[in-house]
């Protein structure tokens, strides 16, 4: 199966991430895992941080008969999924949202995180603009951190969460954390690309 | 490449735009919030809120519009829905048509009550409007179909 990757148009968001080298990692092992997620038979796929919206949508393309959900600290990267969305055809609820907050308990069977992971000063985690996108504070890690320990009452019991990391994130240490909530892992892909060691891993029971 | 370390970095990423021909036939319009959204969220995560659901909702403009309908799809969502919550909601916005109250047993089997169900979830939208926290009154807009759920530092 091929994961088409969906068409996007960045022109009226200037202050929205462009998808990159990461991103189409992510959609590459995605394709990879494509087997798997339609065995799955997900009911409700969400993706945190969607940016233009090009990682939901080329899912929401592929996946018949699931809802998609996409959250985004930025209203601009909302508004830009929800285009991208539309020009592909396919229907993406988008949320201005800090991570999944406001959502009921174990609603999600997949979720999607391509985080902020560069490592940067912590006063750079602030505000809602393109800095959020990928300012990771601490060892790239300060808002992963954030959302790692709620993952088990986010996920349904049979979820599976698909993480990307850069090396300088110490994926050991976040696997292992994980581990501890009762998550087995397997690295989908890992590839250097333009200087930066990426890795993207799924964690489910 | 994400590095947005670099001054040069951050401008290469801000001013650099994708251009796509345009399509001449979009199946879809934007995708407003819908009442399956509505079912799902709470403002529990809001300092001094123990259960915030469901969100109370106030209605500016709704949309209507066709989407298929798959009656198994509909089964399968129905076990993940608070039906109440769901009927009441539909009941606010006008929605309801003689959408009952109770949920059916046998609901798998019975095409007309899925097709009520298909409805009210999928294909009615909430294009402006706003949720309302049942415990603070906090108010959530809903412009153009996007909930903003953010809170201030001071909220969480």
């Amino acid at each position: 199966m091929h994961l088409q990757t969906a068409e996007y148009d960045l022109s009226s968001h200037a202050d929205v991430y462009e998808p990159s080298e990461d991103s189409f990692l992510f959609l590459d092992a995605l394709e990879e895992e494509f087997g798997n997620l339609v065995d799955l038979k997900p009911l409700n796929i969400v993706e945190i941080g969607s940016g233009s919206g090009v990682i939901i949508t080329s899912l929401a393309k592929a996946l018949k008969n699931a809802n998609f959900f996409a959250v985004d600290i930025n209203m601009s990267a909302c508004k830009a999924t929800q285009m991208t969305g539309e020009l592909n055809a396919t229907a993406i609820q988008p949320l201005c949202m800090d991570l999944l907050g406001q959502f009921k308990e174990n609603m999600f069977d997949v979720i999607v995180f391509n985080p902020p992971y560069v490592v940067t000063d912590s006063e750079e985690l602030c505000g809602n603009g393109i800095n959020r996108a990928w300012a990771g504070g601490k060892d790239g890690r300060e808002i992963i951190d954030k959302l790692l320990p709620k993952i088990p009452n986010i996920l349904s019991c049979k979820g599976i969460f698909y993480l990307l990391l850069l090396k300088e994130n110490k994926p050991k240490e976040v696997i292992d954390f994980m581990f501890t909530l009762g998550f087995a892992h397997k690295i989908i892909k890992e590839r250097k690309l333009l200087g930066e060691y990426l890795y993207i891993v799924k964690f489910n029971k | 490449m994400r590095l947005g370390l670099t001054p040069a970095f951050l401008v290469k990423i801000v001013s650099s735009v994708v251009l796509i021909p345009a399509r001449s036939v979009h199946k879809s319009e934007l995708v407003k919030m819908k009442l399956l959204t509505h079912n799902m969220l709470t403002s529990k995560s809001m300092k001094g809120v123990t259960v915030g659901y469901p969100l109370g909702i106030n209605v500016v403009d709704i949309k209507v519009t066709e989407v298929d309908f798959n009656p198994e799809f509909i089964s399968r969502i129905i076990p993940k829905l608070d039906w109440s919550v769901l009927w009441k909601a539909a009941d606010t916005i006008g929605q309801l048509d003689d959408l009952p109250k109770e949920l059916s047993q046998e609901y798998e089997n019975d095409n007309d009550f899925l097709k009520k169900v298909h409805h009210v979830l999928l294909e009615v939208d909430i294009v402006n409007g706003e949720l309302v926290c049942p415990e603070t009154g906090r108010k959530f807009p809903i412009n153009n179909g996007i909930p903003n759920m953010l809170l201030n530092e001071d909220e969480v």
